[in-house]
C-alpha cells in the first residue's frame, strides 16, 4: 500500500523566513538609527556638567510695561532744580565731660604712654606656669602627675593613701582615663587645667564632685565633671584603709 | 613605615613603593584616621581602659599528691586565659619571667618583676596543693612598684580535688583580680552562655562556660528550640519552642532541671527577652493578628500588653538593661528589617538603622550602645557580608566589629560590657564565637555540630 506523509506536502519556508529575518533586521536597524538620531542632546537637569552662560536676546514682540513718564516732582528728579538742600549742621565740639568708659580710658592711657627709651632692655619670657584663669587660688602643686592614654593629670590624696595603696590610684587613673571623652573638648584647650575634687565612698562610688578651679574653658570644665559622673564605681576602697571615704583632688589637662 | 592613629597602628613592610601600593596605604591611613573618633567612644562604652601589665607565673606545687600536677596545669591554664580574656590586662609573656617561681610572699623578689625584662605593674602568684582529697589554693596579687606595701589581694580556696573545681577556683581568683584592678566591675569568668545546638539531631538549648568549656544539653524537646534567654537571676531560660502546631514561649528551670509552666498564647510566639530586673518579659506574638507584634508581660506571662500595631513584622525585642525604660527591636514596617527603639510603653518610636538589612539588636549593659547584625548593602551582588556592628545610641555613630564575608549574627553582651558573643559561619558552619567589644580577641567557643543564637548570662 502506498503511503503518503502530509509533511511531505508542506510549503517551502525558506522564502518567508528570509523575508521575516530581513524585515526584523530592518526593524533593528531603524530602531538603532532612530535611537541615535532621537537621543536627547545636552545635559539633563541636575547633571554633573558645569553650568554655562546663557545668551539673552532682546525681543520686541513681548509686551513690555509702558515706560513711565518722568515726573516733575523734585524729589524724584535728578536735576538739582532751584531749591537747595538743607545744609548739614556743623558739628559742635562736645562741651560735656564724657562718661568714664573702660575702653576709652584704656585708649587714652595707651596714647599717653611714651615708648621706652631703652629698646635693648631684656624681655622676660612669659611664665608658662601661670594659671590662665581665676588668678591662682588654693591649688598648690604637690600633685603627683601622670599621663594615661589621652589624659594628662595629677592626683592629690589625704595622708599617705597614694603611697600605701598605689594600685588603687592606678585604678582611679585608668577609670577616669577611659571615661574622659576628649572629643567633647574643642581645639585650643591644650595646656589648660581643670581642677576637680570628689569623694569616694567605702563602696567605691564617687560623689560630691566639685569644680575647684576653672580652666577658663567651659568645655574642658564640663567634660571633666562628666567623666566623673559617668563612673558608677571605682571598686570598694582597700581593706587596709580605715577612713570612711577618700577625698581626691585632680586636674584634667588635654594633651597638646 | 608606621602609621599611627589613636590606639591603632599599622606597620607596613614594603620593598617597592609602587604608586598603587602607596595609594592603598594612603587610603588605609585615611580610613584609620577617620575611625579615631569612633574608637574613642567605643573605648568609652566598653570600659576597656589602658591595659595593665600583669605577670602570672605558674602556681607552685605545694604537695606531692599525684593529683597536684594535673590540677595545677588546669588551674594555671584557666587563670591565664581568664585574665587574658578580660581585655584589661597586657599579659607579660612567661618567657620573660625570672627562673625562680614564687609560691608565697616570702619567696618573691619584687625588683625582678618590676624591672626589665618583665616590667610588670602587678604580679599574681601562689601555690596549689592536694591534701586529703581537697585542692587547696593560696593566691596573691602584688603591686610590683610599691615595695612598702605591695599586697593588693590575698585569697585562699579549698574544694574537692577535681578538674572542674580547679577551673572554678581559677575563675574565682581571676574574677577577684579583675574586680580589683578593673575598677569595681566584676569579671565574667563564672558567667555562662546559653545557645542552640543541633548536635543531638534536634535544635535544643545548651549551656557552656564563658570560655566554651563544660558544654551541656539542657532541653530535650525533640522538635525545635530557638532564642534562649537566661533570666537575670540565672534560674530560668526562656526560649521559643515548636509545640504541636504553633510556636510557644517555654520556660526551663535550671534549679529543677525541667520545663516549668508559662501561658500558651494564640498564634506563634517568638524571641522572649527579660527586663534586667526580671520582672517583665517582652516577646513577639501573632496572638491577635496574623502579623507578629511586640507584647510585654510580667515574668509569669500574665497581663500581656501590646506595644506595636504597625503592618509588618515586629520581632526580637530587647530591653535597655540600664533603665528598662526602652526597648530596641526589629521591624519590617519600612520594608527590609531595620532596628528601632521605643519607650517601654510603646511611645517615642525612633528608627536607628535606615539602610540595608539590620537584625538581632543587643543593648549593652550600660545602656549606651546597641550591637546588631547588619547587611549594610543588601541585594544580589552587593559587597560585604552580614557583620556585627556597634552603634552609640545617642550619637548614632557606628563601628564595624567583624569583617568577613560570611554570616555573623545574634550578638549578646557579657555582663561586664567588655565582651560580645555571637554566631558566625566563617569556618563553614554556624559556630559560637566571642570577642572583646571593640572587635579584637575573637575566638571560637564551639566546634561540634551547628551552634547558634548565643545568650550571655547576666552574672
Amino acid at each position: 500500500m502506498q503511503t503518503y506523509s502530509i509533511f511531505e506536502e508542506r510549503e517551502r519556508w525558506s522564502g518567508p523566513i528570509l523575508v521575516s529575518v530581513g524585515f526584523h533586521l530592518l526593524l533593528v536597524a531603524v530602531a538603532i538609527v532612530g535611537g541615535y538620531l532621537g537621543q536627547p542632546r545636552g545635559e539633563a537637569w541636575g547633571g554633573t556638567a558645569s553650568g554655562s552662560a546663557v545668551q539673552a536676546n532682546l525681543v520686541s514682540a513681548v509686551p513690555l510695561p509702558r515706560q513711565q513718564e518722568p515726573t516733575q516732582n523734585i524729589l524724584a528728579n535728578e536735576s538739582p532744580g532751584i531749591t537747595q538742600s538743607v545744609p548739614e549742621k556743623v558739628k559742635e565740639e562736645p562741651t560735656a565731660i564724657p562718661i568714664p568708659d573702660r575702653n576709652v580710658q584704656r585708649k587714652q592711657q595707651k596714647t599717653a604712654v611714651t615708648p621706652a627709651p631703652d629698646i635693648r632692655r631684656p624681655v622676660t619670657p612669659p611664665n608658662n606656669n601661670v594659671v590662665p584663669y581665676g588668678q591662682g587660688g588654693p591649688i598648690n602643686i604637690s600633685y603627683g602627675a601622670f599621663a594615661v592614654g589621652s589624659v594628662n593629670g595629677a592626683f592629690n590624696f589625704d595622708g599617705d593613701f597614694g603611697t600605701r595603696f598605689a594600685w588603687y590610684v592606678t585604678v582611679i587613673k585608668n577609670k577616669i582615663s577611659q571615661e574622659w571623652h576628649p572629643g567633647e573638648i574643642g581645639p585650643g584647650a591644650a595646656g589648660h587645667r581643670a581642677f576637680i575634687s570628689f569623694d569616694i565612698s567605702k563602696e567605691g562610688a564617687p560623689g560630691n564632685v566639685r569644680l575647684e578651679q576653672s580652666s577658663g574653658i567651659p568645655a574642658l570644665d564640663l567634660s571633666a565633671s562628666r567623666a566623673l559622673q559617668r563612673i558608677d564605681t571605682f571598686g570598694s576602697l582597700p581593706q587596709g584603709y580605715s577612713g570612711s571615704y577618700l577625698h581626691v583632688e585632680l586636674w584634667f589637662e588635654p594633651p597638646r | 613605615m608606621t602609621f599611627n592613629s589613636g590606639n591603632s597602628s599599622i606597620r607596613v613592610y614594603s620593598r617597592k613603593f609602587a604608586a598603587k601600593k602607596f595609594l592603598l596605604f594612603l587610603l588605609i591611613f585615611i580610613l584609620l584616621a577617620s575611625l579615631s573618633p569612633a574608637q574613642d567612644w567605643v573605648r568609652l562604652i566598653i570600659n576597656k581602659g589602658t591595659p595593665i601589665r600583669l605577670a602570672v607565673p605558674d602556681f607552685k606545687p605545694a604537695s606531692n599528691d599525684p593529683q597536684t600536677a594535673p590540677l595545677n596545669t588546669v588551674f594555671n591554664q584557666t587563670l591565664w586565659n581568664d585574665l587574658d580574656n578580660s581585655g584589661i590586662f597586657e599579659m607579660v609573656g612567661k618567657s620573660f619571667y625570672p627562673l625562680q617561681t614564687p609560691g608565697s610572699p616570702s619567696e618573691i623578689k619584687l625588683d625582678s618583676w618590676a624591672n626589665a625584662p618583665v616590667n610588670a605593674s602587678f604580679v599574681a602568684f601562689g601555690n596549689l596543693g592536694v591534701n586529703g582529697g581537697k585542692v587547696q589554693v593560696q593566691g596573691w596579687l602584688f603591686d610590683d612598684k610599691n615595695t612598702a606595701s605591695p599586697q593588693v589581694l590575698g585569697k585562699q580556696y579549698s574544694e574537692a580535688a577535681t578538674p572542674e573545681n580547679a577551673r572554678l577556683i581559677a575563675h574565682r581568683f581571676a574574677d577577684e583580680i579583675i574586680y580589683r584592678l578593673g575598677g569595681g566591675i566584676p569579671g565574667v569568668a563564672e558567667s555562662r552562655i546559653f545557645f542552640i545546638s543541633a548536635r543531638s539531631g534536634h535544635k535544643e538549648v545548651w549551656a557552656m562556660d564563658y570560655d566554651g568549656a563544660s558544654q551541656e544539653q539542657l532541653t530535650h524537646l525533640n522538635s525545635i528550640a530557638l532564642s534562649p534567654r537566661i533570666s537575670p537571676d540565672s534560674s530560668r531560660v526562656a526560649f521559643s519552642g515548636l509545640t504541636g502546631d504553633s510556636w510557644q514561649i517555654l520556660l526551663y528551670s535550671l534549679d529543677l532541671g525541667r520545663l516549668v509552666s508559662f501561658p500558651r498564647y494564640g498564634g506563634d510566639n517568638f524571641s522572649p527577652a527579660w527586663s534586667s530586673d526580671g520582672s517583665k518579659i517582652a516577646l513577639s506574638s501573632s496572638m491577635r493578628t496574623g502579623d507578629p507584634e511586640l507584647y510585654i508581660a510580667d515574668s509569669t506571662g500574665g497581663g500581656a500588653k501590646r506595644l506595636t500595631s504597625f503592618k509588618g513584622s515586629d520581632v526580637s525585642p530587647v530591653f535597655n538593661p540600664k533603665t528598662n525604660a526602652q526597648i530596641a527591636w526589629v521591624s519590617g514596617r519600612t520594608g527590609l528589617p531595620q532596628i528601632f527603639i521605643m519607650d517601654a510603653d510603646g511611645s517615642n518610636v525612633q528608627q536607628i538603622t535606615k539602610e540595608g538589612y539590620a537584625v538581632s539588636p543587643a543593648w549593652s549593659p550600660n545602656g549606651l550602645a546597641l550591637a546588631f547584625s547588619w547587611i549594610r548593602h543588601y541585594g544580589p551582588g552587593a559587597p560585604g557580608g552580614q557583620d556585627i556592628y556597634l552603634m552609640d545610641v545617642a550619637s548614632r555613630q557606628f563601628v564595624q566589629l567583624t569583617h568577613d564575608s560570611r554570616r555573623n549574627d545574634f550578638p549578646s553582651w557579657s555582663p561586664d560590657g567588655r565582651h560580645i558573643v555571637f554566631q558566625s559561619s566563617r569556618t563553614g558552619s554556624d559556630q559560637i564565637w566571642s570577642m572583646l567589644a571593640d572587635g579584637t580577641h575573637q575566638q571560637q567557643l564551639t566546634k561540634n555540630g551547628r551552634n547558634s543564637m548565643p545568650n550571655w548570662s547576666y552574672k
